[in-house]
């Protein structure tokens, strides 16, 4: 393409090119198409934009619950509602109360996709756009279209969303937004993104851990005049987000209890440890050590819970201790004497992204894999939230990095491991032609023969065995005493690479945090150099026209957290941009 | 050139190569479950006919309303898709299973188009190879493989036109290798699969008489004459014989030509005879305005529906097949004696290009589908000069535009246009690069100010036709057919426009 002068053509033909996948993606069937009574996903998001048109508020959480009762938090309710109003806008009898239950007509399809696809493009799009500006601004032209396709044809998110149906692109879109806004520096924006995203989907709590830890880490890394004024500002931020999303549920709209109904259905724990068949710790070990039996459900709660928490530690755990670590000597008397401007830099730093952002995407990775594989009532779709940071720590990764591999690996297993699901939405071939589309716009051949390390050859020995288990089961109907037999393979060939993946980006994160400045004492420089370079993209942004203001906000956000760490750490700085881009 | 290496020249395929044809067959595989027009029913049905039926019957059944219409090779070609059918799914080629529409059959069907595609796909690699300039073939070679003309008609609506235009590809190929008895016996093979083809035969019958048989002198060349005219025959043989043993051949051509329809199809074909068309009814309108009388009261009813059936003309005289008739030969002698003049491979690819676009212009019920008879070998001359790209673009643009009907569901509308758009900026950006001339006079300066300006009035078409029929939900009927009519009357002004425009570079080159 850049060899025909085609080079600023690249980007909208990309993002034109995912639209047309993700809408042909959207031709084939739905969950749950033409199984009444109860269908699938899609009549359950269809059917919260019936009823929340048609009843009050406070009904939203209490209507006919076991009929695709409404049990995400308000966002969703109040987008469902959008939509619903112009759906009968256009239709009526989409949405008509009770009666549109079930409803299958050719119109009523094309609009549900089209709500998907749009708020996608509002959403997701945007924030994709602005990561690949934001964390790839200072690699080349290329590798950040490469980045932009890997992430836009992610296949799993697009047959789950669009295929499947979901809403998930925008939960996901809203965190991504909090993340781009961290890596600029505006935290409280950011905060208000991510408490988004959670009143979108309360599955965005898989990345709370590592987000919380990340601003907190922040607040230690600013120091002791500006860390606690930054908690507080970021706790109000917060705070006023939740209680303008829950507004509707509390007095004086509502009576104080009426907030009960959406946090019961928002977090059921009435519900079994795990659905169908997950490709979590639960579900394999299940094969072995019957759960259930052994163990009451109680005691099955807290057990997923304590497991849960130990999985995401290391990585909440790395943001806090590095910013506690990287946090410069306080701010002394003597000092205040000596250097007068301290005092301002460390006002701009509130400003600026920490150092510990480097660690951001592997503390989301640990912490949203942990919950995947070890909290309570896990879904085969919520491997799309590890996927996420994984997608984008690989997107900026080289050829034949170890970043790549894992990340292509993980991903086309994650897509392996929603095969059963996938196969009863009929969704086979969405599922063999995105897999392959994304393989080859990402240049990762699966099956080619290992060269360098033993991961190559796990990657090899992993994709044959799924390969051999579609032949097999393609060719043999399981024996009568096991109907599950396939699925229950799946999950044990899917689990112990998850499982691996959740070590590696623990073993990431530590080093990462390594090469932030050691394990060592704390560091005892001054970011007093950074302040230059601080200024001098600061102008050069406002400077700039618009389109370039992106990209020096993405160059500040990289060069400047990497920038004072290599000042303070020079001897490091390879290691240091390279944990960003993932190269090794 | 040994067979080893010819085969090894195409199955080996650059990384680029290797793209284009992994990501558009996934894209293809997405449209599995797409709209399908009842073409896709009509080849199910053919698969059945040519699977339970003896081949004395083939050309008699009527079972199904959709009755074997094309040649001999065709019903080969559907007989021998039909023994993996029986395999997959017996149901499939079961004559009395009418409408079948299961998985397995869509699967199976949609699969077939994909794979006999790679016809096409091998016919424009060999272009690649040996091209004067091989990175602007690749472009144009591209642009055929991706071509959207294929993904509506073949994909989604249902044809194999993929394959049949592979094949013409490879007979134009052999000419431009200067293998023209290849050229020949390929070109009559294709004729035997579609009678379509027939549109271009008088550029190539001047052009193999004229290169081939002849010596540059005008001596006849007895032995090239009689080695072609053998290989044709043998292709007919093989190809009717059968049916010309069992006295059916009456049968056949019967069926081949149906000459029982009016002169424009269901929506206008985007030619001469639409823009005949809308000026009658524009007259009408003036007319009846003035309290004229002289109106032909069946016109009226006819056209105000603007469908189905024979046109009437209400002011304008009425057109009878011999009329188009005469007309395309006229024009066609034209440019065949150009052709005569100057036998070069360059003028044989104009000129059948010409030859297919006069058809199409001036025929008796063209369908909108034969634009691609246009607007493949036009686009082996893209890259010509700016003026050859000028006419290709805006053919191309005006010929995928007037296809668009075809998909006239909701869902296939983004696809249709956001591939048809991806393509555009993909071939048409770099080529005018390649190409780009400055406009020299005045008249060049305003042409192509108005060209661009009927350009960019294809984005206000798009809308209008989108939200025309939101907007006039409630309203009469009459008005229904008002986006296609507006359709069909905007893309013929362009075509009719490119034929001039290519008329002319042909003559006077």
């Amino acid at each position: 393409m850049h060899k025909h002068g085609m080079k600023s053509w690249v980007v909208p033909c990309a993002v034109l090119g995912s639209v047309g996948a993700k809408w042909a993606v959207g031709l084939s069937s739905y969950s749950g198409q033409g199984t009444p009574p109860m269908y699938g996903d899609y009549e359950a998001q269809r059917h919260w934009m019936e009823l929340t048109i048609h009843l009050p508020v406070r009904e939203w959480y209490k209507y006919d619950l076991q009929y695709w009762g409404l049990d995400y938090p308000p966002l969703t309710a109040y987008v469902s509602w959008l939509c619903g109003v112009v759906g009968s806008w256009i239709n009526p009898a989409w949405f008509a109360l009770d009666a549109s239950r079930g409803i299958e007509s050719e119109g009523s399809k094309v609009y549900m996709r089209t709500t998907v696809l749009i708020l996608d493009t509002l959403v997701y799009l945007p924030a994709l756009l602005l990561f690949v500006r934001a964390w790839h601004a200072n690699r080349s032209f290329r590798t950040q279209e490469t980045a932009l396709l890997t992430l836009l044809l992610q296949p799993a998110l697009l047959v789950v969303d669009f295929g499947h149906f979901q809403y998930n692109s925008v939960m996901l879109g809203l965190t991504l937004l909090a993340l781009n806004c961290f890596a600029t520096g505006r935290d409280l924006l950011g905060a208000f993104f991510f408490v988004l995203s959670l009143g979108f989907k309360q599955m965005a709590l898989y990345y709370a851990p590592a987000i919380g830890s990340y601003l907190l880490g922040k607040c230690l890394y600013l120091g002791s005049v500006h860390g606690p004024r930054h908690f507080v500002n970021l706790a109000v931020v917060t705070g006023l987000t939740t209680l303008v999303l829950f507004l509707p549920f509390l007095p004086p709209l509502a009576p104080l209890a009426a907030i009960l109904d959406p946090i019961t259905r928002i977090f059921p724990f009435n519900r079994g440890l795990f659905e169908d068949k997950v490709a979590n710790f639960w579900c394999a070990s299940d094969v072995l050590i019957k759960w259930r039996r052994r163990l009451g459900p109680k005691a099955l709660v807290r057990l997923a819970t304590a497991l849960t928490v130990l999985g995401f530690l290391p990585g909440a755990a790395g943001l806090l201790y590095s910013g506690w670590r990287l946090n410069p000597q306080p701010v002394t008397v003597d000092s205040m004497k000596g250097d007068k401007d301290t005092g301002d830099v460390r006002k701009a730093a509130v400003r600026e992204p920490a150092p510990i952002m480097a660690l951001l995407p592997y503390a989301l990775l640990t912490s949203s894999m942990s919950f995947f594989l070890f909290s309570f009532q896990v879904h085969e779709k919520t491997i799309l939230l590890p996927l996420m940071p994984l997608t984008l720590l690989l997107s900026g990764a080289g050829e034949g990095s170890e970043t790549r591999e894992v990340g292509a690996l993980a991903s086309n297993v994650a897509m392996f491991s929603m095969w059963p699901l996938l196969q009863r939405d009929g969704l086979g071939v969405p599922y063999v032609a995105l897999t392959v589309l994304w393989n080859r716009l990402l240049g990762y051949n699966p099956f080619r023969i290992p060269s360098k390390s033993y991961l190559q050859y796990l990657a090899l020995g992993v994709h044959s065995t799924c390969v051999l288990l579609h032949i097999l089961e393609a060719l043999f109907t399981p024996p009568a005493r096991y109907p599950d037999l396939f699925p229950v393979l799946n999950v044990l060939v899917s689990t112990p690479v998850f499982g691996l993946v959740w070590l590696w980006s623990v073993r990431r994160g530590v080093e990462a945090g390594w090469a932030l400045g050691g394990l060592g004492s704390k560091s005892a420089s001054t970011p007093k150099p950074a302040k230059i370079e601080v200024n001098g993209y600061d102008d050069a942004a406002t400077a700039s026209n618009k389109q370039s203001i992106g990209r020096e906000a993405g160059a500040r956000a990289i060069s400047l957290g990497y920038a004072q760490g290599r000042r303070r750490h020079g001897h490091r700085n390879d290691s240091i941009s390279s944990v960003l881009s993932g190269v090794n | 050139m040994p067979k080893l290496s010819l085969w090894r020249s195409v199955i080996h395929l650059e990384p680029a190569e290797w793209d284009i044809l992994i990501v558009s067959t996934c894209l293809k595989l997405l449209l599995f479950p797409a709209y399908r027009s009842t073409d896709f029913e009509v080849h199910r049905n053919w698969l059945s006919i040519t699977h339970s039926l003896p081949i004395s019957k083939w050309y008699y059944d009527t079972t199904s309303e959709w009755t074997l219409d094309y040649p001999p090779f065709f019903a080969y070609f559907e007989k021998l898709m039909s023994i993996p059918a029986y395999f997959i799914d017996p149901r499939i080629v079961d004559l009395n299973n009418l409408n079948y529409a299961a998985w397995s059959v869509v699967a199976y069907q949609r699969t077939t188009v994909i794979l006999t595609e790679l016809v096409l796909g091998a016919a424009v690699l060999r272009f690649i190879r040996g091209a004067t300039d091989p990175t602007t073939q690749r472009i144009i070679s591209a642009s055929l493989f991706l071509h959207p003309g294929f993904l509506i008609i073949d994909h989604i609506h249902f044809q194999y036109n993929g394959f049949m235009f592979g094949i013409l590809l490879w007979s134009i190929l052999m000419a431009r290798n200067d293998n023209k008895l290849a050229s020949g016996f390929l070109f009559a093979v294709l004729l035997n699969f579609k009678h379509i083809y027939m549109y271009l035969a008088p550029a190539y019958f001047i052009y193999l008489l004229r290169s081939f048989c002849l010596s540059p002198s005008g001596a006849l060349l007895p032995a090239r004459f009689i080695a072609l005219a053998n290989a044709v025959i043998l292709v007919f043989l093989v190809s009717l014989g059968p049916f010309l043993l069992m006295g059916q051949l009456p049968q056949l051509l019967s069926r081949l030509f149906p000459f029982t329809r009016g002169l424009n199809h269901a929506y206008w074909a985007p030619n001469a005879w639409a823009l005949v068309t809308a000026a009658d009814r524009v007259l009408l309108k003036c007319k009846s305005a003035l309290g004229s009388l002289a109106v032909n009261s069946s016109g009226v009813a006819s056209t105000s529906r603007g469908l189905v059936g024979d046109t009437v003309f209400a002011v304008i005289p009425n057109v009878k097949p011999i009329h188009t008739f005469i007309i395309t030969i006229a024009f066609q002698a034209i440019y065949l004696v150009k052709l005569w003049r100057t036998p070069t491979y360059k003028s044989f690819l104009t000129a059948l290009t010409l030859c297919g676009y006069t058809s199409f212009m001036f025929g008796w019920h063209v369908h909108e589908k034969a634009i691609l008879l246009v607007l493949v070998p036009l686009s082996l001359l893209a890259a010509e000069n700016h003026a050859y790209f000028r006419t290709f673009l805006l053919a191309s643009v005006a010929g995928i535009f007037s296809l668009f009907p075809l998909l006239f569901t909701a869902p296939e509308t983004l696809i249709k246009v956001i591939y048809s758009v991806t393509w555009a900026i993909f071939i048409f950006i770099p080529l005018h690069r390649r190409v780009y001339e400055f406009p020299r006079s005045l008249p060049f300066v305003i042409i192509d100010g108005l060209e661009k300006l009927y350009l960019a009035g294809f984005i206000l078409l798009q809308a209008f036709v989108t939200f025309f029929p939101v907007a006039t939900r409630q309203s009469s009927a009459s008005l229904e057919f008002l986006p296609l009519m507006l359709t069909s009357v905007y893309c013929s002004v362009g075509l009719v426009w490119a034929f001039l425009r290519l008329s002319v570079l042909y003559l006077r080159g």
